[in-house]
């Protein structure tokens, strides 16, 4: 087990040096920052002091050395949009991203797994339509149409919620609600699905043979060998949200590192671009690897020894 | 199968929800003043009925804008978001009147051109920053030499480089010594604002981006970034009472949810209302939309940096005629515009209030082309735009387009994201056309050099003769003579035709009614001028 972490671990290395390396080249496609920094009234000179001072115009290869060299140490210089450092900037952004991704997760499964798992038990009922089109409809809805429209309800016409922000309970009823119809339909769908392919196996008309209760044969049987699966989903679920939902974020201004992304993206401010595309690439790496651990304590015939 | 659902499986999803939103309880919560409890019971005096006067609820107003702050440095970026924050931080050295825009005094009392390149200027006597510090003329020089060290990085470095330096004569007086004639030092100095060298030097650079001492009407209180930063009344403020106790700068990127949170009276101030929501917020009894002709232009630069049929002038001309820019303000921007006569707008100080706009006359334009030995049907032209940077920017250039298709010309439109918009035009790299703004643009030189000299980075335009004529002007310093000058120009620009002169943009400010506020073409949003309704 512990050679298999170890291994892992070392390929996180690599995973993250070839995001940087490829974010790193990417930077080039998207233009110079200064044009995007300098009032319109900037001078030649002041747009070449610029580069100088970003380092644009040395050689490909001193430039891309350089990056590396700094990121390794966890420096990938100051934000131009933003006072300081671009990683504690990045690291600032994690806590609120994290409390929306949690509080999205938790809901989404709660509502999730009961509802697949009542879908495959009760096939073709009456439930089971009406899930089947709630689940399409949940990923059919663009978030930020069906962020606009909760807020409208529940803000400008009822005035019951906030229209934004953070800080009290109330501020994470209408993020949730967009983030959560999105996940919970993809849980859903797959509860649903994998709990019908289980269903069908023999060791549950075995475990039905020798008179378990049907709550038994779904939960106890049924469910913990479906729910590598939803396992796999969850972990690669969280990481994503975890980089940040960028359109929720934006919407209900969630001080989040999705709508950090997206800005700096699109002011050029590429020091937090890497620092987030590093923290994005860790945490992928590590919760896929987190993943593939709970898989030996769903399924008993996973080793990793 | 009837039990399922059981009880349990309930009790489980409760639990989980509870302890969703126990965990998001932990979020650091605002604090919220505590109520004054009530009296329980009224004090009796039968000698004094009078009825006890109520404490006014504290003036908050919160603003929102599209983006957070990027420094709280004044002059070290330019940005309008952070702009707006840094006006209630801070003051300028001379600031300007709301009626007509003429440089008014605000830390300097006075100032006295002595020669072509000195100014002597000077200070209030009254003024403390909000440390206590008092601000003398040794501010000024710090701040100038603060400004021009190319190590401090200041943004607005490239607009005092002309400066050599700030003499000082008193602890009230200096002046301020040019390389040559800086006649645009004036306006340049309405946003300058000057700095304490104390704080900075005992602090540093960064920790004053991000805690600043200013002299202006509000004091800083905090900054949660991408959150909100807020700033408290200045008790000594140098020009008095300010009625607002609190401001709250909010950064709502989603123009909708600025919208919404204005009608909500969550938000009192938002800029940029959208046209077609002006008649919802008007419909709404907690908030207004209070638009004003701004400084700000927008314009189509007709390019002449490459080859093409705009190298023509009666080419430049002929678009010009044939695009109806009245019939676009009605219908495409709701008419909330004015249209422009030449490069300037009427509230620019220069001016020339004798040029006419183009009238709209589609076959003066097909003339014009023919004689520049074109047809219009042969002309195949590209429109290069941004979307979502000035007011229905993407519609106007599609209009435009149409309307010039009406004379058989062939207008391919390129919406640009904003950043390649402006690669393209630093690297001269557009069509024939590109939609540009700017401002605030209330003198000549900052538009008519910048925008349309040779080798200057954003321009769309360069002849020889008018790049001699902004040299000869930008060095005259006696106001008629510049006037003189500029009008000069103006009407050369405007038979040159290097733009089609589109119009000066409105500020749509979506205000709540309780506010008193008046919103001004400079864009200042300082709360000096804010009051209750």
């Amino acid at each position: 087990m512990q050679r298999y972490i170890l291994i892992r671990l070392s390929q996180l290395f690599v995973v993250v040096f070839l995001a940087l390396t490829v974010v790193f080249f990417m930077q080039f496609l998207a233009g110079c920052p200064a044009a995007l920094h300098l009032p319109l009234d900037a001078t030649e000179e002041d747009i070449r002091h610029m580069r100088q001072r970003l380092g644009l115009d040395d050689p490909l290869p001193v430039q891309y050395f350089r990056f590396i060299g700094r990121a390794v140490q966890g420096d990938f210089g100051d934000s131009l949009r933003h006072p300081g450092a671009a990683m504690p900037i990045v690291f600032s952004r994690v806590p609120a991203t994290a409390q929306l991704a949690f509080v999205g997760l938790v809901v989404s499964l709660g509502v999730a797994i009961p509802v697949g798992v009542v879908s495959a038990a009760k096939r073709h009922s009456i439930f089971d339509r009406v899930g089947i089109v709630l689940t399409v409809l949940g990923q059919a809805i663009p978030g930020f149409w069906l962020g606009l429209m909760a807020m409208l309800l529940f803000s400008v016409q009822l005035g019951l919620l906030p229209t934004g922000g953070r800080g009290e309970w109330q501020h994470f009823i209408l993020p949730t609600i967009t983030l959560t119809a999105f996940y919970a339909a993809r849980f859903a769908r797959l509860s649903r699905s994998t709990m019908l392919d289980v269903l069908g196996a023999d060791y549950i008309r075995t475990a039905r043979a020798k008179g378990l209760s049907e709550r038994k044969v779904h939960y106890k049987h049924a469910l913990r060998n479906a729910s590598i699966s939803i396992l796999t989903l969850m972990g690669l679920q969280m990481a994503q949200m975890l980089g940040g939902a960028v359109v929720t974020e934006t919407i209900f201004y969630w001080p989040g590192l999705g709508r950090l992304m997206m800005q700096s993206l699109l002011n050029r401010d590429f020091s937090v671009v890497f620092a987030g595309v590093f923290f994005i690439a860790v945490v992928t790496a590590v919760m896929n690897l987190l993943v593939d651990l709970a898989y030996a304590w769903a399924d008993p015939r996973v080793r990793y020894d | 199968m009837s039990t399922f659902i059981s009880s349990r499986t309930v009790l489980l999803l409760a639990v989980i929800l509870i302890v969703s939103f126990g965990l998001v309880a932990c979020a650091p919560e605002e604090a919220e003043p505590e109520e004054p409890e009530e009296p329980e019971e009224e004090p009796e005096d039968p000698e004094e009925p009078e009825e006890p006067e109520e404490p006014e609820e504290p003036l908050e107003v919160v603003f929102a804008q599209g983006a957070d702050a990027g420094t709280l440095l004044a002059m070290a970026y330019i940005d309008m978001t952070t702009h707006s924050v840094i006006q209630n931080i801070y003051d300028p050295l001379i600031t300007r009147d709301p009626d007509d825009m003429s440089y008014a005094p605000s830390l300097a009392e006075r100032w006295e051109n002595i020669d072509d390149t000195t100014w002597e200027f000077e200070l209030r006597d009254d003024v403390t920053f909000h440390n206590g510090a008092p601000l003398t003329a040794e501010n000024i020089k710090f701040t100038m030499d603060y400004i021009l060290d190319p190590e401090n990085d200041m943004d607005y470095r490239g607009r005092y480089e002309t400066v050599e330096e700030v003499e000082i004569l008193d602890d009230y007086t200096f002046r301020i010594h040019t390389d040559g004639p800086m006649p645009i030092l004036m306006y340049r100095l309405t946003s300058f604002y000057p700095l304490e060298p104390g704080y900075l030097e005992e602090v540093g650079h960064d920790e004053a981006a991000i805690h600043p001492i200013g002299t202006g009407p509000m004091r800083f209180v905090s900054w949660d970034h991408e959150e909100r930063i807020v700033l408290e009344r200045n008790e000594d403020y140098w020009r008095g009472e300010v009625e607002v106790d609190k401001l709250i700068f909010r950064p709502v990127p989603e123009f909708s949810t600025r919208v919404a949170g204005l009608l909500t009276g969550e938000v009192d101030i938002i800029r940029d209302v959208p046209g077609h929501m002006v008649d919802e917020v008007n419909a709404s009894d907690i908030a207004e939309v209070r638009g004003i002709p701004s400084s700000r232009i927008n314009y189509i630069a007709l390019v002449n940096l490459h080859d093409g049929p705009m190298q023509s002038r009666e080419v430049r001309q002929a678009m010009n005629y044939a695009v109806d820019v009245e019939e676009l303000i009605e219908h495409v921007l709701d008419g909330h515009a004015n249209q422009m006569a030449g490069a300037l707008s009427e509230l620019n100080v220069h001016h020339n209030p004798d040029l006419q706009p183009y009238p709209y006359d589609p076959d003066r334009a097909i003339e014009l082309i023919r004689e520049a030995g074109y047809e219009p049907d042969e002309l195949e032209l590209v429109l290069d735009s941004p979307t979502g940077r000035y007011p229905m920017d993407e519609e106007v250039a599609l209009a435009i387009s149409d309307q010039l298709g009406e004379i058989g010309i062939d207008v391919e439109v390129r919406i640009n994201e904003w950043g390649h918009h402006l690669d393209i035009i630093m690297e001269r790299e557009t069509g024939d056309m590109f939609l540009l703004g700017w401002g605030p643009a209330l003198e000549a030189q900052g538009t008519i050099e910048s925008l349309m000299t040779t080798g200057r980075t954003y321009t769309g335009f360069g002849d020889p003769e008018l790049d001699a004529m902004v040299e000869e002007a930008v060095d005259v310093v006696d106001p008629d003579e510049q006037m003189e000058v500029w009008h000069e120009i103006e009407e050369f620009v405007f038979e040159e035709a290097p733009w089609i002169f589109l119009w000066q943009q409105y500020d749509m400010y979506g205000v709540s009614s309780d506010l008193d506020w008046t919103p001004r073409a400079d864009e200042v949003t300082s709360v000096w001028f804010m009051g209750r309704n």
